[in-house]
């Protein structure tokens, strides 16, 4: 029985060519109809050496679907790789060559010996949302494109954390955490944003680990790189935001990559330091309980509404209504991550409810009882509903509105202290 | 249902005429399997009213129009309807033969102009421009419309 989807948080797998178009000067061709790439694409800072939506497609109609479109797909990957200066060609394919059968692989694997890499990845819709496309694109890359490497870099980390685009702060938070690694004196290595690309993937296969910030977005990727790659990774499920949070984060990679513990602890001390300063400084707007909302509820991917639930809870003491995850996260991986909603500071536990349907969301939100005005934190579809509640209200994930973020982040200490900005700015607004 | 399909062959075995050179539309009809029913002769550039020579429910329609001689050289059949409509008829000859087979659920020739495409999408008439022995093409089509008809899906 088909279903409507009431405010879908994501997009179809094909989404994933935002993932592409975040390595820079890597291209996706798309083999899929007209139209595809302009409904995927947003005005998100997507534009740059490629156009944001502009991209070698096989634009397949009819005629491709009852004769088959990989004769186009062949001439579109050779026109392409003539026309078009880029480091990696990423094939993506969407649903109706999948559906009709069309062997995009074979016609990939036919420019084997062009100059540059060609690799393709499956990002049909019926497989799943641009989430499990972002782990498609990474795992062409490592399937394809990789090999194992002999020699390793002593100290090399590879960092995987947000799906860019989908993720408003993808970009910060990727350069907050090579921060906060290269503090602990080991060596980042990313493949997303401004000067990494191409270079920063031929260093994946020398690392000593992968670091995996994410609840479960990658966790396929990392199996398949131990396995391939032979490199061993951490699974560090909560996105580290404001002090508590951020320390474990330090003191766990520490410990996995065997560096020295007072390093970790001078490195927290340091920062821990400062944080705290600028805590006790606004004591006084913290501690008076008419400003910020008792309870708060977190509407978001997983990644996010794990990260920012802890943080709330542990570091500023606020009381978790039910959250919600909305990223359509696999069955199987729902328990564990409900688990660490019950891993709170002060004995708090989390309720969580994996549910993407917009409508029931909201439907549980006006039948909560806050205690009075609630905090919610989510997409833009929430704003609505918390303004009906006349409670405070930060667009905080997919889909953002009224937010603009360039680089900022909201990981790691500097990070915590951007979201209670945020937080407060919003909160004071109510009584000036 | 049954429906037709007009195919542009020189030899009635493989679609190897562009649409601009057919002269004679080879009508296949559609029920359980498909068969030759009908050759359609494409009336000659400028004799308006001669249009008749077929079974075209819309001779009317077409007649209508007025069949100006875009093109100087009668005979030209070769270079086809060019993209901009610059060839034998022009937009409006283009139009009178598409309007000939518009009772065809989809049309099959090695090659469809640009004015010819737009013209066939107006009147919801599939396009295929391929070059394949007929019996292949018409294999792949009926394939196709029997499971979209049925609402059944594509995938193999």
């Amino acid at each position: 029985m088909a279903k409507l989807l009431d405010k879908q948080r994501y997009k179809c797998a094909l989404g994933a060519m935002q993932s592409v178009q975040a390595i820079t000067r890597a291209l996706p061709i798309l083999h899929s109809g007209p139209g595809c790439a302009q409904k995927l694409s947003e005005s998100i800072g997507s534009s740059g050496y490629f156009s944001p939506n502009i991209f070698p497609c096989t634009s397949i109609n009819e005629k491709d679907v009852v004769f088959g479109g990989v004769k186009k797909l062949n001439s579109t990957i050779e026109n392409a790789l003539k026309v078009i200066d880029a480091d990696l060609y990423v094939v993506l394919t969407g649903c109706i060559p999948e559906i009709v059968g069309d062997d995009s692989g074979e016609v990939v694997s036919r420019f084997e010996d062009a100059d540059k890499p060609v690799i393709y990845a499956p990002t049909a819709g019926f497989k799943g949302n641009n989430y499990k496309g972002h782990e498609q694109v990474v795992d062409a890359i490592v399937e394809q494109y990789l090999k194992k490497s002999e020699t390793k870099q002593k100290g090399l980390v590879n960092i995987w954390a947000d799906v860019p685009y989908q993720d408003l702060f993808w970009l910060g938070n990727l350069r907050e955490l090579e921060k906060l690694i290269s503090e602990l004196g080991l060596t980042p290595n990313t493949i997303f944003g401004y000067n990494r690309g191409i270079k920063n993937i031929d260093k994946i296969p020398e690392a000593e680990f992968n670091l995996l910030v994410s609840p479960w977005v990658g966790l396929n990727n990392m199996k398949k790189m131990e396995r391939k790659l032979g490199i061993p990774y951490l699974h560090y499920k909560t996105l580290p935001i404001g002090a508590t949070e951020t320390s474990k984060f330090l003191r766990e990679v520490g410990k996995f990559a065997g560096v020295a513990e007072e390093k970790v602890e001078s490195v927290i001390k340091e920062h821990e330091d400062y944080y705290y300063y600028l805590i006790e400084r606004y004591a006084d707007l913290f501690l008076e309980n008419r400003v910020i909302n008792k309870q708060f509820t977190v509407v978001s991917d997983a990644h996010y509404a794990l990260g920012i639930t802890k943080f709330l809870a542990n570091d500023l003491g606020l009381v978790p209504a039910k959250q919600f995850v909305v990223d359509d996260t696999p069955k199987n991986r729902r328990e564990e991550i409900a688990e660490e909603f019950k891993k709170l500071n002060f004995g708090l536990e989390a309720e969580v409810s994996f549910e993407t349907d917009g409508f029931k969301i909201h439907e549980e939100i006006k039948n909560h009882d806050y205690h009075g005005y609630p905090l919610i934190l989510g997409g833009y579809y929430e704003k609505e509903v918390t303004d009906s509640l006349k409670g405070n209200f930060l667009n905080v994930s997919y889909p953002t509105q009224d937010k603009v973020v360039l680089d900022s982040s909201y990981v790691g200490y500097t990070g915590g202290i951007r979201l209670i900005e945020d937080i407060y700015t919003v909160a004071v607004q109510r009584f000036n | 249902m049954a429906y037709k399909i007009a195919v542009g062959s020189s030899d009635g075995i493989n679609v190897d005429l562009k649409f601009g050179e057919v002269e004679n539309f080879l009508i296949y009809e559609v029920t359980d399997n498909f068969k030759l029913i009908e050759q359609r002769a494409v009336p000659v550039e400028n004799d308006a009213n001669s249009t008749n020579a077929t079974d075209n429910e819309n001779d009317a329609n077409v007649s209508e129009f007025t069949l100006g001689s875009n093109c100087e050289k009668s005979n030209c059949k070769s270079s086809g309807c060019g993209g901009n409509g610059g060839g034998c008829g022009g937009a409006e000859g283009v139009l009178k033969k598409v309007s000939l087979i518009e009772d065809c659920r989809c049309v099959v020739c090695r090659k469809v102009g640009f004015q010819a495409q737009k013209q066939f999408e107006k009147k919801a008439i599939s396009v295929f421009d391929v070059e394949v022995p007929i019996e292949e093409a018409l294999e792949k089509i009926t394939y196709y419309y029997e499971k979209i008809d049925n609402h059944k899906t594509l995938r193999s």
